[in-house]
């Protein structure tokens, strides 16, 4: 054990003494002033490139889009991995909730919270937001909503059935869209190039094939988030 | 010296590398499950400050491009478009991580990798 220690005391020194002198070599702040030429691609071109104002969702969803898919997978293989572990726990009996107080409250600011996370997802490709961010807000409601009132009207509002479906469905969504682009001639996950209309830079419905993936991410972070909470609490306390 | 000046003009650098090594350290040395997957998040945290910083140009605004077209300098997207399938990974990682412990703490009664290891080499 005292071995272990001085083990890991030695460990961190040296590790500590190596990354503080390589990350001193980098230029500092003062010095950046991002010209490299992928950088300056995406600035001066983005928009024009894919018709979203959000530069960071013009990135995720056109130019790393097949990226963004395989992190949906992950996200998918760990809602599945934790579902199935948790698969056979029985649901637990006693959860009603909190008291009058906090239901009622939760009431008045439930659909305000749906409200902004549909509001971040949808306005992913113009302003700060996406489907990622706005899919964790939106799974947020469903937790306060199984603190709040129990996991027994949670599970009435919500059956883990449809919200495993929900996720399917939305990265089939995904696929569909990714799809689109090979039909019409061009190539996997292409965006304004496949022929998704442009828009007018700002409106909702613009910026081609990028808003109906950030749908279908936030609906799938979502719906995955709340299967994470849900199959991790319902089982029984020891 | 030319190390401590050029950490003190990379103050994000130098944060994070401290953030590193305070999650380096909680998951070496506590052997509390629960603890260790605390650790790898504040380590995770250091990487995604060290990787976002990398992009931060001083005076630089987020990079949404404004309606009316004004020249403003943008901050790097690139590595914030990275660091954000990061802390997706991330969260992944941490769920299954703590339902695995969920499902130690029910064979084991306990959440202690020490005590664990005693188990199971009694066990054997």
């Amino acid at each position: 054990m005292k071995l272990h220690r001085i083990g890991v005391a030695i460990l961190i020194v040296i590790l500590s003494v190596t990354l503080a002198g390589a990350l001193a070599e980098l230029p500092s702040v003062e010095q950046r002033t991002s010209t490299s030429q992928l950088t300056r691609r995406v600035i001066d071109g983005g928009l024009q490139d894919t018709g979203a104002l959000n530069l960071v969702s013009a990135v995720l969803f056109d130019y790393r889009a097949f990226d963004t898919l395989g992190e949906a997978t992950v996200i998918f293989a760990a809602v599945a991995g934790v579902v199935m572990l948790f698969y056979q726990a029985p649901l637990h009996p006693s959860s009603i909730g909190l008291s009058m107080l906090a239901k009622r409250s939760l009431d008045s600011i439930g659909p305000f919270v749906f409200l902004a996370g549909m509001y971040v997802v949808l306005y992913g490709h113009i302003s700060p937001g996406g489907g990622f961010q706005g899919g964790v807000i939106l799974a947020t409601l469903t937790i306060l909503i199984s603190i709040v009132y129990g996991l027994e009207t949670e599970r009435r509002l919500l059956d883990p059935t449809f919200k495993t479906t929900l996720e399917s469905s939305a990265a089939l969504l995904f696929m569909v869209i990714a799809f689109g682009g090979i039909l019409t001639g061009e190539y996997f996950l292409s965006n304004l190039s496949a022929g998704f209309p442009r828009g007018e830079a700002g409106s909702l419905l613009s910026a081609g094939s990028l808003a109906p993936l950030n749908a279908a991410i936030g609906l799938k972070v979502g719906a995955g988030l709340a299967l994470i909470f849900y199959s991790m609490v319902k089982r029984e306390p020891e | 010296m030319n190390i401590i000046s050029g950490l003190i003009q990379n103050y994000f650098y130098f944060a994070s590398i401290v953030i590193f090594l305070i999650g380096t350290h909680v998951m070496l040395t506590h052997s509390n499950l629960i603890k260790k997957i605390m650790g790898m998040n504040i380590m995770e945290t250091g990487i995604f400050l060290f990787v976002v910083s990398i992009g931060y140009i001083r005076g630089g605004s987020a990079p949404i491009v404004p309606i009316d077209g004004r020249g403003v300098r943008f901050i790097n997207p690139l590595p914030s478009a990275l660091i954000l399938t990061g802390i997706v990974v991330g969260v992944s990682l941490t769920a299954f991580a703590l339902s695995l412990v969920i499902e130690l703490y029910k064979y084991y009664g306990t959440t202690d990798s020490d005590e664990i290891m005693e188990m199971r080499r009694r066990e054997r």
